[in-house]
């Protein structure tokens, strides 16, 4: 049963974009139908895979030689990933069919995002390390396919090669744990590794535990790796809700979840973990409050939030980051959605060119204003618990200057998603736009999102259970019923939490009053507007790199005969020292 | 002068991988650049046959062997076809007038 559901989970998907491909794009029609009927096949074998979970091996296809066998466990973290992927995923492929209307190649467009979902659902799912990096890589190719689904635009392009490059670079983390993994154990089986990790060495164990971070800070766009996310925004608005808002970003906390209990001994790693989650918490915080492109401030608030999870991790609570992450998806992928209506409607993403859209698209401002008040965590939004979790935990699991510096950002959290509801939805019309009614298929997706940010916090003590001992015994993650949760928020820190984000919420209010301090801060808006260097580097990054290929062009002359001369000095040299050595 | 048969093969092995290379190394001419691959490859057969003797173990030694032969002949067949291809569309078979990586 389970072994089915496994397959349908992650086989759907595929053979649904294959098939979507096949069709052609003369049978537009056909093809939306196609890939809504996949994808929410998908999502019920995913959902039924709730009933399901197991501490064992679902699904194992054995390979032989050194890859072993390719396990799939579906236990509580993977299957409630899992369960995220495909039902965002198949919201994402309905609101789609309205919003890619009429777009040329749109069998690319439905391949690429089936193929996604189900390589996601495989990542989660998987036990063998090396498929998990397979997996980790088909990923990061959909997400650049789709961020350059507009190929004949040169930004779109290269904010995909950008992403493309600087998740692989995150990838080659990933890779060299599985070799290290592998040279120590001999097998790439991630349970028995965590289960037991005695026979790697301490040394070892740290190049794998950092190696691990590096792949996650990349993966999820965390600090020093945050500048993909925003040059991201590029793709479809369904491609940056479900992509680069509810899943893929989530595969680095994902990781750093899973690994948790063998890598928490190791020396200094949670405080690092702790310190790329506060930093990108902060600066990302801080950009989103200055920039005026309504998807890029949603991008740099999704930085921010993955940077509570990982925070979260870092001061280990695995469960609080992972509850956060459950009510990000939802929020997030509702606001990434409803900036997509409008900007569908409106025909741009600048805000300072909106205005007022609230007067003519009701529906969708009303359930924009639903995420936005989550991701503000105002009571009693989901993102309001789960937030105040992963404070709790950072409080009680880290230093408490951290804990103060993450109380700060709630309120810029806060300031600014005010900032953008207010620039979006209130006051008088910026410029000449015209707005178009919002279609049922935007608001078939939208609906249910709205509803989830509005009561999924009450399915604390399941999931809680979910991600309990049964099929996850080395997490120690206990079952927290809703009237624990209570009282476990219901406190003093909360109290502060929600003091730092009225006093964001204020700050906008009183901003017109406020006008010489915002002046003073015009340094601090300079340096957020330039990515606090970041981009510097990168482009630092790409001139060496250019530069120093166009050096070592000379060493490729292209005449056979030169290559085999440097084939046979190889050669002699090698023998040479095999001589010499023996 | 009384060599063991081995080394006499060696020296055989040896003389045309030898052959292959320096032609390899000096030849411009994408024929003669296939001719001499195929030296090479008929000495690196030589040197699987003289290996499985010296192991004692013929019959893996006349296994690789045969798969090297239809390989090789493979990429006999496909080098010779393209450089007639080559010579037909550019007029040329002079290995430095048809790369195209030279500044």
């Amino acid at each position: 049963m389970i072994s089915i559901l496994i397959a349908c989970s992650i086989g759907l998907p595929w053979v649904g974009a294959l098939l979507v491909w096949l069709i052609g794009d003369k049978h537009e029609k056909v093809q939306h139908w196609t890939s809504i009927l996949f994808s929410l096949a998908a999502g019920a074998a995913a959902v039924l895979m709730l009933w399901n979970t197991t501490g064992d091996a679902g699904l194992t296809i054995k390979m032989g030689g050194i890859f072993g066998d390719f396990t799939f466990i579906p236990d509580g973290l993977g299957v409630f990933l899992a369960v995220i992927a495909t039902v965002i995923g198949s919201l994402a492929v309905i609101f789609s069919t309205s919003y890619m209307k009429g777009e040329t190649q749109i069998g690319r467009y439905y391949a690429f995002v089936l193929f996604f979902i189900g390589a996601m659902v495989g990542l989660v799912l998987t036990s063998n390390i090396m498929l998990m990096f397979l997996f980790w890589e088909i990923t990061a190719l959909c997400s650049y396919a789709l961020i350059a689904f507009h190929n004949d635009d040169p930004k779109a392009v290269r904010g995909g090669i950008k992403a493309l490059i600087i998740t692989s670079i995150g990838g080659v983390g990933l890779l060299l744990g599985a070799l290290i993994l592998f040279v120590y154990t001999g097998s790439f089986d991630i349970r028995l590794f965590i289960a037991d990790h005695s026979a790697v060495p301490a040394g070892m164990m740290a190049v794998l535990a950092f190696g691990f971070l590096i792949a996650a800070a990349a993966k999820s766009a965390q600090f020093p790796f945050q500048t993909w996310l925003p040059d991201a925004m590029e793709a479809p608005s369904p491609i940056s809700a479900l992509i680069h808002a509810a899943t893929m970003v989530n595969a680095g906390v994902y990781l750093l979840a899973r690994f948790f209990p063998a890598f928490k001994d190791v020396l200094y790693w949670r405080e690092a973990v702790m310190i790329v989650g506060m930093l990108s918490a902060l600066l990302a915080a801080i950009m989103a409050l200055t920039s005026t492109d309504l998807k890029r401030v949603l991008a740099y608030s999704t930085v921010s939030q993955l940077g509570y999870m990982v925070y979260a991790v870092g001061a280990g609570s695995v469960f609080a980051s992972q509850f956060h992450l459950f009510s990000h998806s939802i929020f997030k992928a509702l606001l990434f959605l409803g900036a997509g209506a409008v900007i569908h409607s409106v025909g741009t993403r600048d805000m300072t060119k909106m205005g007022g859209v609230g007067k003519h698209m009701p529906f969708v401002k009303w359930v924009f204003i639903i995420g936005a008040l989550a991701l503000s965590g105002i009571p009693i939004l989901n993102g309001f618990w789960s937030k105040e979790l992963v404070l709790e935990a950072g409080l009680a699991g880290g230093p408490s200057w951290i804990y103060a510096v993450m109380v700060l950002v709630a309120g810029l959290t806060a300031l600014y998603t005010i900032r953008c509801v207010w620039m979006v939805f209130f006051g008088e019309a910026r410029s000449d736009y015209h707005a178009h009614k919002v279609e049922l298929a935007m608001k078939v997706a939208l609906a249910p999102l709205a509803l989830a940010a509005l009561v999924s916090w009450l399915a604390v003590g399941p999931f809680s259970q979910l991600l309990g001992e049964a099929t996850l015994p080395q997490h120690n993650i206990e079952t927290l019923s809703l009237a624990s949760m209570f009282h476990e928020v219901l406190s003093i820190p909360t109290l502060i939490a929600l003091i730092g984000i009225a006093i964001g919420i204020a700050l906008w209010l009183l901003r017109s009053k406020l006008a010489g301090f915002i002046e003073g801060l015009k340094s601090l808006q300079w340096a957020a507007e330039h990515s606090f260097g970041f981009e510097a580097v990168n482009s630092a990054v790409v001139r060496v790199t250019n530069g120093l290929a166009e050096t070592l062009r000379n060493t490729q002359t292209g005449l056979l005969n030169w290559n085999v001369l440097g084939i046979l000095a190889a050669l002699i040299i090698l023998l040479a020292a095999i001589i010499l050595g023996a | 002068m009384n060599l063991p048969i081995p080394f006499i093969v060696l020296l055989a092995v040896i003389s045309l991988a030898g052959t292959g290379f320096y032609c390899l190394l000096f030849t411009r001419n994408l024929i003669k650049v296939v001719v001499a691959l195929q030296l090479i490859v008929k000495g690196v057969v030589l040197a699987f046959v003289l290996a499985g003797h010296l192991q004692q173990n013929e019959s893996l030694a006349q296994t690789m062997a045969i798969t090297v032969i239809v390989a090789d002949t493979i990429v006999a067949v496909i080098g010779l076809s393209l450089a007639v291809q080559i010579r037909q569309h550019t007029g040329s078979l002079d290995l430095k007038a048809l790369s195209k990586l030279k500044r």
